[in-house]
């Protein structure tokens, strides 16, 4: 079953591209192919968002510019913006395309090494800090 | 349910399971009511790539935003800071930061050095042994000799590295010759008891995937379990028994199915951490005690206390994955923790560096910017300059007590069984307006000498309430305070209090290793001397 009717997931596709534009190296909403079935798994994900995004899908007529129908709607019913603005940018974020332009693999895997645990001690960097000496008050036993 | 219990505990949080452990652990028949459910490291979504888009629904930290049938909704249309906890096995420790903090001396004695507040009827000295033993049970990695403290014995597991970001921080503070030291977190470092080492995700704030952190469901439950504790879930506690004598006959509480049960103890103790435990003092008593139970001081839900928090986030030109775990801190800084008078307030904070996080959370950041700042070209510049390049300076600012901060019953809020919520009334006083102006133009010095491009502030996060202390405090006194110092209630002999709420001053640190300490020594306090205590049997 579809989440979104075509006409929904066009207009979801020219305000993703008005909020992610193509820039700086990184493709567009659209460009990333992010409005298809990534969407559908957002939805899937936080159904409680559906409400709002087709409030605000609907409310576009056609031919409404999408800079224009995003100022409109973050004027009038900013909660609607916002589930737009949510699924777009994590649908985006979730594609793989996306992740490897940014070089973000993920919440990673990297137990660290017993290296890097004291890295501080050989370099020294601690060492002034334990040179100052105490810094706490002692306000004594009774 | 026909059996009496020796001990009735009312929550399955921090303080909750450090009692079970331990109670049954000496042969105490122990039962505890958990409104919330088990869940499963595998629910977490850590390891999962929707992991950020779930952490603001089904993850997130404040309850009214998860509306989950578990958890009671909380007025705070009062309140300048949203109250932030999980209810379930592990209580708010499912989804803590895991920062392993001890209190420094001088916390314990605010009045007598500060002249504010009150003194804690116990010492740092006499909350040690405790802290170590704690530091055993919990797996604490850190690294020992931090001049911000006495000598203390070293935690069992080695220090986290600091990573980039903590070696990026801790430069700065060196140039300024400020404190800095790695940070001391309950999280393993090395394999530990049956836990993983952590893999540093930096998801530990929406549960760990890894069984890595040490939440208690993890730590204090299993153990709990096999020593015979009864621990039985989606248990909604609404109401504390009495008997004629004025003394603790056990709790009600409503099933999953709706149906109400009475569970008979001998002893109760209340763990259902600051918000929770008022909310249910004030709900028990009948007519014998009008103002709720234990309540003869008028203290049972003020002074709430709940670290309002700032941050400092620096924006660097070299990459710094500063997406990479553990979530917490890197290092933390106690420069600036002691009063200093010419400062124009009293008290101060602990600073935790600690990393950003992903992509979409960052984005989450710009809430009521300005559209085109926050979206279009705008949104790919901020990206690139924040993603994987950032760094933050927490302030866990001490705020003091004040009677007219509190919890009290809602008039019309309910929960999913009608019994009603908590309302938060909470506004920052200008002591706390002050130390956090000062921590934050000192952080903008901290971020500058470590060479960040550029810095921007917040001044108050609205979703910071993680710590939920003094709605119940201890004392020496039955007017001025709810508990004595072994969290026993001045009114009701067989009563008793071991989480937050029990707390007299707040201190500048996070409280779950002093909630814990205290609770140990409050439970062993209570096994020494059982022949002794009074019971309703
Ligand atoms: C996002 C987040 C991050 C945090 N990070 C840190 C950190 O880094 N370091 C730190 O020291 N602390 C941190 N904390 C705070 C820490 O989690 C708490 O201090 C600690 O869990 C409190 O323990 P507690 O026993 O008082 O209560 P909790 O752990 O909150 O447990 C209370 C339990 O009581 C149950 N309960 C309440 N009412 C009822 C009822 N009527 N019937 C039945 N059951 C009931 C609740 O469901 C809950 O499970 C954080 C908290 C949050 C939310
Ligand atoms: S950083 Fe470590 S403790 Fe935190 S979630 Fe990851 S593995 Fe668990």
């Amino acid at each position: 079953m579809n989440t979104l009717t075509d006409n929904q997931r066009q207009t979801l596709g020219r305000i993703g591209d008005s909020l992610i534009p193509a820039a700086l190296g990184m493709p567009s909403f659209t460009g990333a192919e992010a409005q298809g079935e990534m969407v559908d798994h957002v939805l899937a994900l936080r159904p409680e968002l559906l409400n709002d995004l087709r409030r605000a899908l609907d409310g576009v007529a056609a031919d409404e510019d999408a800079a224009s129908a995003t100022e409109r709607l973050n004027r009038e019913d900013p909660e609607a913006l916002g589930a737009i603005g949510l699924v777009a940018s994590s649908a985006y974020y979730l594609m793989p395309g996306v992740r490897a332009i940014m070089g973000y693999k993920g919440q990673e895997h990297r137990p660290a090494s017993a290296d890097e645990e004291h890295d501080y001690l050989r370099d020294n960097l601690l060492q002034a800090v334990v040179d100052r000496g105490p810094i706490y008050r002692d306000p004594g036993v009774e | 349910m026909g059996e009496t219990a020796e001990v009735l505990i009312i929550g399955a949080g921090a303080s909750g399971a450090v009692a079970a452990k331990h109670l049954s652990e000496a042969g105490v028949r122990v039962v505890c009511l958990e409104q919330g459910r088990a869940v499963t490291s595998d629910e977490f979504y850590g390891d999962k790539p929707e992991w950020e888009l779930m952490s603001q629904r089904l993850w997130h930290p404040n309850p009214n935003v998860r509306g989950l049938a578990t958890d009671y909704p909380i007025d705070t249309s009062e309140s300048d800071v949203n109250p932030l906890m999980f209810a379930g096995v592990g209580g708010s420790t499912l989804i803590y930061a895991a920062h392993w903090q001890r209190f420094m001396p001088s916390d314990l004695r605010v009045r007598t050095l500060d002249g504010v507040a009150d003194d804690w009827p116990f010492t740092y000295q006499d909350l040690e042994p405790f802290y170590d033993f704690m530091d055993e049970e919990m797996g604490v990695s850190g690294l020992a000799g931090d001049p911000a403290y006495p000598p203390m014995t070293p935690p069992p597991l080695p220090p986290m590295p600091i990573g980039t970001i903590g070696r990026l921080a801790a430069k700065g503070m060196n140039d300024l010759g400020w404190h800095w030291w790695p940070a001391p977190q309950a999280i393993p470092s090395r394999a530990y008891r049956g836990r993983s080492q952590c893999v540093r995700r930096g998801t530990c704030m929406q549960g760990c995937p890894e069984q890595a952190k040490a939440s208690t469901d993890l730590t204090h439950w299993p153990d709990a379990i096999a020593n015979g504790a009864q621990l039985i879930t989606g248990a909604r506690v609404r109401e504390i028994t009495v008997n004629a004598a004025g003394l603790a006959t056990g709790a009600i509480w409503i099933d999953r199915d709706g149906v109400e049960h009475h569970q008979k103890a001998e002893k109760v103790i209340v763990c259902a951490n600051g918000v929770g435990t008022p909310r249910l003092l004030m709900l028990s008593g009948g007519d014998r005690f009008a103002n709720g139970l234990g309540n003869s001081s008028g203290l049972v839900g003020r002074n709430l206390m709940m670290h309002p928090y700032a941050a400092t986030v620096g924006y660097f030109d070299e990459p710094l994955d500063s997406w990479l775990g553990p979530a917490g801190q890197a290092i933390h800084s106690m420069q600036f923790y002691e009063t200093d008078k010419s400062r124009g307030f009293v008290r101060g904070a602990k600073w935790n560096a600690m990393p950003t996080g992903g992509p979409l959370g960052m984005r989450s950041a710009y809430g009521g910017a300005p559209l085109e700042e926050a979206w279009g070209e705008n949104l790919r510049r901020s990206t690139q300059k924040r993603f994987g390049h950032s760094f933050e300076w927490g302030i866990i600012a001490e705020d003091l007590p004040d009677p007219d901060n509190r919890v009290v019953l809602d008039d019309t809020l309910t929960d999913s069984d009608g019994i009603p919520s908590p309302k938060i009334i909470y506004r920052n006083s200008e002591n706390t307006e002050k130390l956090i102006a000062f921590h934050l133009d000192r952080q903008k010095e901290a971020m500058e000498a470590c060479g960040a491009s550029s810095i921007s502030t917040t001044t108050l996060m609205r979703d910071c309430g993680w710590h939920l202390m003094g709605t119940c405090r201890m004392g020496n006194d039955p007017e001025t305070s709810v508990l004595d110092q072994w969290g026993t209630s001045h009114d009701v002999a067989n009563l008793h209090v071991l989480d937050g709420s029990t707390f007299v001053t707040s201190s500048g640190f996070n409280p779950t290793a002093t909630i814990c300490a205290i609770a140990l020594r409050s439970v062993l306090h209570m096994i020494e001397t059982r022949a002794e205590q009074r019971t309703a049997s």
